[in-house]
């Protein structure tokens, strides 16, 4: 092949062009770690990194979801132990009434579960963030009201909230809540807390009761009806610690499993756009020493013609 | 027998001949760093041969001609790939603002909004990815909190953003695609000048050669020069004319025929979009390659698909939502309001009474319960909804990322071939018609050798008469 005076230096000029391309490439990679930065560079695999992105960015909001969950059902779980700790007392006192108590006595038995039930009340009122925890998806309002008689004495409990419980995404397409309602008595759905016809709960009846027995000194209905219906409430009250443990217990567990799916992800991204450190260095090196090869080769024969020769 | 002064005249001739060559020389070594430049070479011929007593005899030799070292299959195949060239060129130019103009790029080192160092979006980690993402995050952060106005704030800064990203990508290809319309102008403006240039280079070839008798190869050289730069423009066909003119034809409409323009180009608008035609006829050239065939193809398909693809996902995503929220209850009560504005992405907006007034989001599924969360929920779950031919928004929209980015690597790549095929041929254009210096030394060695032989031959002769005159004393 005959070479021109230009074909020489268009030759090197091109492979120095190259060289001086591959290493910016491989410069770039080394630089920041990555293989795929641009649509341009892999667009498979840049599809898939956008994909596990948003894959990785959900995984992050249903651990947030989970979170709120769980600082719910833990405030749930603070007035369930609240109101458990309530019928611990009422059922002591239904089962110390007895003949041997004097009026005066059985007086000062109503008042403490009169202050009682006003305490339920006050621990069912209970709010989260602003939020009713016991009334189901009425938020906005104390879920249980109480009127007093002119003693002072509790007369009803009425509750205002709904049966309706907020379910949260907490992993793709899986729902939950750690709600609970503080009444239900449709007999479907979740339980309520206080009072439940399946279980045959009624909290606030059953002290208002007791505390009328009470008051009447009636202590055969104490015996007979109240002692049952409080063992009624603690077992409905036993039930609900149990779930409420088995939600949070739910709840780490996919908590655990949404942040071991996120970091595989992670994993799963580098491999898709992250550069072989190893494999992009020797390369760099190669290229680099092609380039200086190409230069001082260049050079040393550029530098030479015939003219050196002619005088 | 040619005499005494026969080789007198033949010394002569010779030493024109070899002036010639030297002044050859000199002209390929002025003009080796003139790319359209091919050398040149002078025709040696032997002079016509006498009759002697000792048979026939030669006379010499004259320069004939000068002859340009042109390979014309050579330069058709250089030309045709610089349509080529010019169209895959034009591409990636496009696309590349495009990508730009899409700002959606993997930076590991970024931290998203989230902590997450993971694919992250451009301009301050916001692709449209990622606000698709941030947008349903909020509808899940509301739906575990649908009371809380910090969540509701949220939302709708998310929201906007969103929308505001919708917009900023619309206009941008939209800026795009106007910026290419005036490209086009542009070179039509140079398709035009360079066809006048042709044309006229044309006439003044026929005119030398009609004169001079050889070929006109400067003038020539210069017209290849001009005709592989039009045809990076547009493709192009040519033909010879009369008296040495080429005549030039683009998309089957004759635009030169000898020394003469005959039809130029010109731009029309359909639409917002500029295309060519020929002008005193205003037929549609079909053009098949070129830089402006090339703008073309990239303004019309591949940033055409990306816009319809982009407007599609916003048109979607406005549709869905606003039905879903349509139907839930506020924090006060009220029903009905549309959560985003417009109807596609140059248009969408969030409706102004919920970012005014946050709690007039529609997040409870039941009228009254304001810790109801059901249509937030639903809201949130859209983003697990396969609405594009099996696809979520965020899916159809990284797969829109993916399409243009394999169109994008498959210019890259056209064009590195492309590259490949061009060097190839100028290399071998450049081993036939390019200077060599060696060549040109050694030449001008030889004929100035020659030339000093020739003088030789003629002082030879000269001594000879002498003693021929001296003879008669």
């Amino acid at each position: 092949m005959r070479v021109s005076a230009n074909s020489f230096s268009d030759t090197l000029i091109n492979q120095l062009g190259n060289l001086a391309v591959r290493q910016a490439r491989l410069q770039s990679q080394a630089a920041t770690g990555q293989r795929v930065r641009l649509p341009e560079d892999d667009p498979v695999s840049l599809r898939r990194a956008l994909d596990l992105n948003s894959e990785f960015s959900s995984t992050g909001q249903y651990s947030r979801n989970i979170a709120r969950q769980l600082e719910l059902a833990q405030a749930s779980f603070s007035g369930i132990k609240g109101i458990k700790t309530l019928t611990d007392r009422a059922g002591e006192i239904a089962t110390q009434v007895d003949d041997l108590k004097s009026p005066e006595e059985l007086q000062f038995f109503a008042k403490e579960i009169a202050e009682m039930i006003k305490q339920a009340v006050h621990i069912m009122n209970a709010t989260n963030r602003g939020d009713s925890i016991f009334g189901g998806t009425m938020a906005d309002r104390p879920p249980f009201v109480m009127t007093l008689d002119a003693n002072n004495n509790v007369t009803s409990v009425t509750y205002q909230g709904n049966i309706s419980l907020a379910e949260t995404e907490i992993s793709e397409g899986v729902t939950l809540t750690s709600q609970t309602s503080g009444e239900n008595n449709t007999g479907a759905g979740a339980r309520g807390l206080v009072s439940d016809s399946r279980s045959g709960a009624d909290l606030f009846n059953h002290l208002i009761s007791l505390q009328n027995n009470l008051l009447s000194g009636n202590i055969a209905a104490v015996a007979a009806v109240d002692r049952g219906n409080l063992a009624n409430d603690e077992s409905n009250i036993l039930y609900h610690i149990s779930s409420n443990g088995a939600i949070q217990a739910r709840l780490e567990a996919t908590d655990a499993l949404v942040r071991e799916r996120g970091l595989a992800i992670e994993g799963q991204v580098s491999k898709e756009v992250d550069a072989d450190l190893a494999q992009t260095m020797v390369k760099l090196n190669q290229t680099q020493t092609a380039y200086q090869a190409a230069l001082q080769s260049g050079a040393r024969a550029m530098s030479l013609s015939l003219m050196d020769y002619l005088r | 027998m040619l005499g005494l002064f026969g080789v007198l005249n033949m010394g002569a001739r010779s030493m024109g001949v070899q002036r010639a060559g030297v002044e050859v020389a000199g002209q390929n070594l002025a003009n080796v760093s003139n790319p359209a430049y091919a050398r040149q070479r002078v025709a040696i011929s032997t002079s016509i041969t006498v009759q002697s007593e000792v048979g026939p005899q030669g006379t010499g030799a004259e320069a004939v001609s000068i002859v340009s070292m042109r390979n014309a299959i050579l330069d058709s195949q250089i030309q045709t790939e610089a349509s080529t060239h010019g169209m895959l060129q034009a591409q990636q130019t496009a696309l590349q603002y495009a990508q730009a103009a899409l700002g959606t790029q993997i930076d590991r080192m970024a931290t998203g909004a989230e902590g997450a160092t993971a694919a992250q979006g451009v301009g301050g980690g916001h692709g449209l990815a990622d606000s698709l993402s941030a947008l349903f995050n909020a509808f899940q952060s509301l739906s575990a909190n649908p009371t809380s106005m910090a969540e509701r704030q949220t939302l709708m800064m998310k929201a906007e953003g969103l929308a505001s990203q919708f917009r900023q990508l619309d206009s941008r290809i939209g800026s795009l695609s106007n910026q290419l319309n005036q490209t086009i102008d542009s070179e039509v403006i140079t398709v035009n000048q360079a066809l006048a240039n042709i044309a006229s280079l044309n006439d003044k070839i026929t005119r030398m050669e009609a004169v001079s008798g050889g070929p006109a190869n400067d003038l020539r050289d210069m017209r290849q020069a001009e005709i592989e730069k039009l045809a990076k423009f547009v493709k192009l066909d040519l033909s010879n004319g009369s008296g040495g003119a080429i005549n030039v034809a683009i998309a089957g409409v004759d635009m030169i025929t000898n020394n003469q323009v005959v039809e130029t180009v010109e731009t029309y608008q359909v639409g917002n979009k500029t295309y060519i035609r020929a002008e005193s006829t205003d037929a549609f050239l079909d053009i098949k390659g070129g830089s402006i065939q090339g703008t073309i193809q990239a303004r019309d398909v591949a940033l055409e698909d990306v816009r319809a693809s982009i407007n599609n996902i916003a048109n979607i995503l406005i549709a869905q939502v606003n039905v879903t929220h349509a139907a839930g209850f506020s924090l006060s009560g009220s029903t009905g309001a549309q959560f985003f504005t417009g109807a596609d992405a140059a248009t969408i907006g969030v409706n102004t009474n919920l970012v005014n007034d946050p709690s007039l989001i529609q997040a409870s599924g039941v009228n009254g319960a304001t810790g109801d969360n059901q249509v937030a929920l639903q809201l949130a779950q859209l983003s697990q909804v396969e609405f594009i031919f099996g696809q979520t928004l965020t899916q159809a929209y990284g797969q829109t990322v993916a399409t243009f980015g394999q169109a994008l690597s498959t210019v890259n790549n056209d064009l590195a071939n492309q590259d490949t095929v061009d060097k190839m041929l100028l290399s071998q254009r450049d081993s036939i018609g390019g200077v060599s210096l060696d060549e040109e030394m050694t030449d001008l060695t030889r004929f100035q050798k020659a030339f000093q032989a020739s003088a030789r031959l003629i002082t030879t002769v000269d001594e000879m008469l002498e003693t021929l005159v001296n003879m008669k004393r």
